[in-house]
């Protein structure tokens, strides 16, 4: 062994060495949810599964939004391609999709989106239940640069420790656990699912899952809004907001029957709310039963927040009532 | 352009009064007290037409930017007023990038043995 060839050889040891501290020091700290999944894998989450039905949607070119989306999409059995949602998602100027379009473009189709918590055990449960979880990805190693990216997480296996995406050109990417935990932080651990109104996401909380069924509402898709308020209702049914949005839902679809149902339901359990009080006093009204609609109207009454339209909706119904 | 823009802001203010008359909102549960939840209104409507035609200067036909701006909540389009430019945004091009994960999973893989 010549001079040179051992302090190659030294050089080598020494770098595997440093490599081992930096990975026994540094593992809980780079990737503490994966850390944390490797003590202690979550119970009720199966060791490995794999949607291996979940279509495949190639991407051309920037277009990795739309290709995720239409994957997820048409795992929901929706007649969507990749090349459907380029005028939804593609912004031309920034070569790339922003994920709050991500969010409302399923909308439009009366499908809920869902933005999961940033736990990588979320990811999996959602998994699990069999719905495709799209991630946002910086597969850039350096930090001025980054290089965003959309996958889909279709499967996970807890021996090798790895995670099947959809991704790209890649019909099948299995990588580490960790690797989707480092790529995946610098867009705030990212993640979000689609799901049918009919259907609450496997890792759905209360105020998070609201805040989606009345994005759908809000962008003009009462029929379905009206379906997921009452999966949500069934589920949480003392929430005030969820009522009120079904009646609303309701009304806005015209079914004044089930808005009134809706709303004395939720009075049955909120006597005293402004908002019930006043929509179903307006409800009424409309269906011509003022009468009805101002012994509720006065109850209403006060100078809280909403104290404007109430007195709004008592002029409306003095109105009536005079002709 | 600014004509474009007044145009939008209008109709978007109309929309979202129309909307809410006689019955309070789904959004407006927890509502401010009136004078505040005026202001909050327009500056919903001026973020909504600052996202228009952020998106119609970066390459988008402004009938669809208008309709993908229609599907976004009031939060979500505040969030990307004026931050288009800066936002991430997904994109993904042909094969070079599966190179640099090569090299990520390298030091992943020693570090995870």
């Amino acid at each position: 062994m010549t001079t040179v060839e051992r302090m190659l050889e030294n050089a080598r040891v020494f770098a595997g060495v440093f490599f081992l501290c930096a990975a026994l020091g540094g593992c809980a700290t780079v990737f503490p949810q994966t850390a944390e999944l490797r003590a202690e894998w979550p119970a009720g989450l199966p060791q490995e599964i794999e949607l291996s039905e979940v279509p495949f949607f190639p991407q051309t070119e920037y277009q990795c939004g739309p290709a995720a989306l239409a994957t997820a999409l048409a795992h929901l059995s929706l007649p969507v391609t990749a090349d459907d949602l380029v005028k939804d998602l593609y912004i031309p100027a920034r070569k790339g999709t922003v994920p709050v379009e991500m969010l409302a473009t399923p909308r439009r189709h009366g499908i809920i989106s869902y933005t999961l918590a940033p736990r990588m055990a979320d990811v999996l449960r959602e998994i699990a239940a069999g719905n495709p979880v799209i991630v946002l990805q910086n597969y850039s190693t350096w930090p001025i640069f980054k290089f965003w990216h959309y996958a889909v997480a279709i499967g996970f296996d807890a021996v090798s420790g790895t995670v099947q995406l959809r991704s790209g050109e890649e019909e099948r990417l299995s990588i580490p656990l960790g690797i989707l935990e480092y790529t995946w932080k610098d867009g705030g651990n990212w993640a979000m699912v689609v799901v049918p109104p009919d259907r609450i996401p496997a890792t759905a909380e209360r105020a998070r899952y609201f805040d989606s069924i009345a994005a759908l509402e809000r962008a003009g898709q009462p029929a379905a809004a009206a379906i997921a308020y009452e999966q949500f209702l069934s589920r949480w049914p003392d929430d005030l907001g969820a009522s009120v949005g079904l009646a609303n839902a309701y009304y806005a679809i015209g079914h004044l029957e089930r808005t009134e149902g809706a709303l004395r339901r939720a009075l049955d359990r909120h006597p005293d709310s402004v908002v019930l009080l006043n929509n179903l006093a307006h409800t009424l009204s409309e269906a011509g039963r003022s009468k009805e609609a101002l012994e509720l109207i006065e109850r209403a009454a006060g100078d809280g927040p909403h104290a404007k339209t109430v007195g709004e909706t008592r002029a409306l119904i003095l109105q009536r009532l005079a002709q | 352009m600014k004509s474009i823009c007044r145009a939008l802001i209008v109709s978007l203010l109309f929309f979202s009064y129309q909307s809410t008359a006689g019955m309070i909102g789904t959004d407006q549960i927890r509502a401010a007290p009136a004078a505040q939840s005026e202001r909050i209104h327009v500056q919903n409507a001026l973020s909504r037409a600052d996202v228009v035609s952020a998106l119609q200067s970066m390459g988008v036909d402004v009938n669809a930017a208008r309709d993908r701006v229609a599907s976004m909540t009031d939060e979500e389009a505040r969030s990307l007023s004026g931050k288009l430019h800066s936002v991430p945004a997904g994109a993904g091009s042909d094969g070079w990038w599966i190179a640099v994960i090569v090299v990520v999973a390298l030091l992943l893989w020693w570090r995870w043995r």
